[in-house]
């Protein structure tokens, strides 16, 4: 299945990734391999099949609203970001 | 507002639930003066290999707001992931409810007892937040995951007042069933609307714009009212409205562009693999939906010709007060002076702080009405009395003990006033003003009550007085 050079650079929009034209072509190659892979599933009939939307068959799995102590404390996961400032942490100016 | 655009209003309304945790991680959910990043959980931090747990009390909250807008509930119901790149989502998506909410169609009744349709209402996580400065912007992930229900209306609304009066009775909807603190001013409650507008004759709608983030009613109504103005400004050109978010600015009363609509396919949902779905019992439903108490629509009906509507309107702001005269009224007692207590004394802007203190109990009331009825006590006394039963040292006493204490009791007994009465007509400094009485001056009658009301230290009932006096000046 063709992945066209439009939904590359959609993708990358959405994801907020700047890609390189020799990235793109690899891109566009290993997922349009894994689009055709995909769609063997197309083969099947699937009318009246229930989307599979876990295989454990659970349901009704909550936990009490009570607070637990935190294993990582504030410092310890401000710690894993690139940059802080006053306690939050610092990206890129959005918007 | 012309008559020449017909216009159509819909909201999306996101409430903060109560819950003491987040919707999926054991972290406080109360983060109101607390540092950034504080109140912040592995989960929240989306690191590899942290999965959410659902808090149960979310989904009962999410029942019980059902059963505050009419609505069905879905026994099945699933989360799904709703994809988008942006530094307040660590986790890079969102989880919802888009193909399965827990809550189904129901109806908003206004005070004007027209229903606005809900379409259905889900659960989903909050984003962090974050403070934009000139070359970066910084991340306070505090907010992450606060359970919210997002209420969709139908686009049943067709005036500014409509749109205003609906988030009021939503927000007096869910404070009563108690599931949201409610709090405007910290966003507990923030309101999407949806205007678009057409001609009377067309049959389609027009293109809609969405005002983002509007957290008062006043807000709501000053949007919508301007919507109106820039739409029909572009539809008289000929022009088309473009389908985009628009922020509002109190400050200028004016709505600008923020960003073109993505395209729903765009946000990529997908059913969240790590939440297994939920198929609640009819029971378990039935046990949180019964919850939910007595709304201000069920109050219009019951107080109806008993209390006037534009002093229930005003009541209705406070449940506990409510929840206070339907007591009384339960009990077979009248609520009317009660509620015009309420609303005249307690409400007026100088008492308003006796709100946060205990309200006096409906057996309190209940005497506080009857010595009033009985003339016991002065319309000023019985204020008084019912101000000081806020005070906590008076709190656990009857209305009487404390008007006894007060010296407030009014004298009602005939011989004790005709006593107090021949006292003041023997006094010679009284006799002009008997004369002049008795000569066809009525206005002098006001004087001798007075002198009586004096000598009976305040306590004298003065229409009994005034009576008496009448009498025996014949």
């Amino acid at each position: 299945m063709e992945v066209t050079e439009q939904e590359i650079n959609h993708l990358a929009k959405l994801s907020n990734f700047t890609l390189q034209p020799e990235e793109k072509t690899a891109l566009k190659k290993d997922l349009g391999n894994i689009f055709k892979y995909i769609s063997k599933l197309d083969e099947l009939n699937v009318d009246g099949v229930e989307p599979t939307y876990q295989v454990f068959e659970m349901e009704n799995i909550w936990r009490p609203d009570e607070i637990t102590e935190q294993d990582a404390d504030r410092e310890a996961l401000l710690a894993l970001t690139k940059e802080e400032t006053d306690h939050q942490i610092k990206v890129p100016k959005v918007l | 507002m012309s008559n020449k655009y017909e216009i159509t209003i819909g909201i999306e309304c996101h409430v903060q639930l109560k819950t003491k945790t987040k919707l999926f991680s054991e972290v406080d959910n109360d983060a109101r003066g607390k540092e950034p990043n504080s109140c912040v959980s592995p989960v929240d931090y989306a690191l590899p290999g942290m999965l959410p747990r659902l808090n149960g009390e979310a989904v009962k909250l999410a029942i019980r707001a059902g059963a505050a807008m009419n609505a069905k509930i879905n026994p099945s119901s699933r989360f799904d992931r709703k994809h988008y790149f942006y530094p307040d989502s660590p986790k890079g998506y969102q989880i919802t409810q888009f193909y399965h909410p827990i809550v189904g169609e129901g109806y908003i009744e206004l005070p004007s007892g027209k229903k606005i349709r809900i379409e259905h209402a889900h659960l989903e996580g909050d984003a962090g937040k974050l403070t934009h400065f000139d070359t970066y912007s910084l991340v306070d992930l505090n907010r992450v995951d606060t359970p919210l229900l997002e209420i969709v209306s139908m686009p049943d609304m067709s005036s500014a007042e409509e749109a205003r009066d609906y988030c009021k009775e939503l927000w007096r909807n869910m404070t009563y069933a108690g599931v949201t603190y409610g709090d405007l001013y910290n966003g507990n409650m923030r309101f999407d609307v949806n205007i678009s507008l057409k001609k009377p004759e067309d049959t389609k709608l027009g293109t809609r714009a969405e005002i983002k983030n509007l957290n008062s009613f006043r807000s709501v109504e000053r949007a919508v009212l301007y919507e109106y103005e820039r739409q029909s400004k572009i539809l008289d050109k000929g022009e088309k409205v473009k389908q985009e978010t628009r922020g509002w600015s109190d400050a200028t009363g004016k709505t600008t562009s923020q960003r073109s609509k993505e395209e729903a396919q765009d946000y990529r949902y997908m059913p969240e693999p790590d939440l297994p779905p939920l198929n609640l019992a009819e029971d378990f439903i039935k046990a949180e939906y019964d919850k939910c108490p007595e709304l201000p629509a069920d109050y219009r009906r019951k107080f109806d010709g008993i209390i006037p509507a534009d002093t229930l309107e005003v009541l209705l702001d406070y449940a506990e007060l409510m929840l206070r005269l339907a007591e009384i009224h339960a009990a077979g007692q009248p609520v009317d002076y009660v509620a015009n207590l309420f609303a005249s004394v307690l409400l007026a802007e100088e008492n308003q702080s006796l709100l946060n203190d205990k309200l006096p109990e409906a057996n309190q009331l209940t005497e506080l009405a009857e010595m009033k009825a009985k003339k016991e006590l002065s319309s000023t006394a019985a204020k008084e009395v019912f101000i000081k039963l806020f005070e906590p040292k008076h709190a656990s006493k009857s209305p009487r003990e404390l008007a006894k204490e007060l010296n407030l009791i009014q004298e009602n007994d005939s011989a004790t006033l005709e006593a107090i009465v021949d006292k003041v007509l023997e006094n010679p400094a009284t006799k002009k003003a008997q004369e002049d009485y008795k000569a066809g001056q009525e206005k002098v009658l006001g004087f001798l009550v007075g002198q009586v009301m004096k000598e009976s230290h305040g306590k004298a009932n003065p229409a009994a007085v005034s009576e008496i006096l009448k009498n025996k000046l014949k």
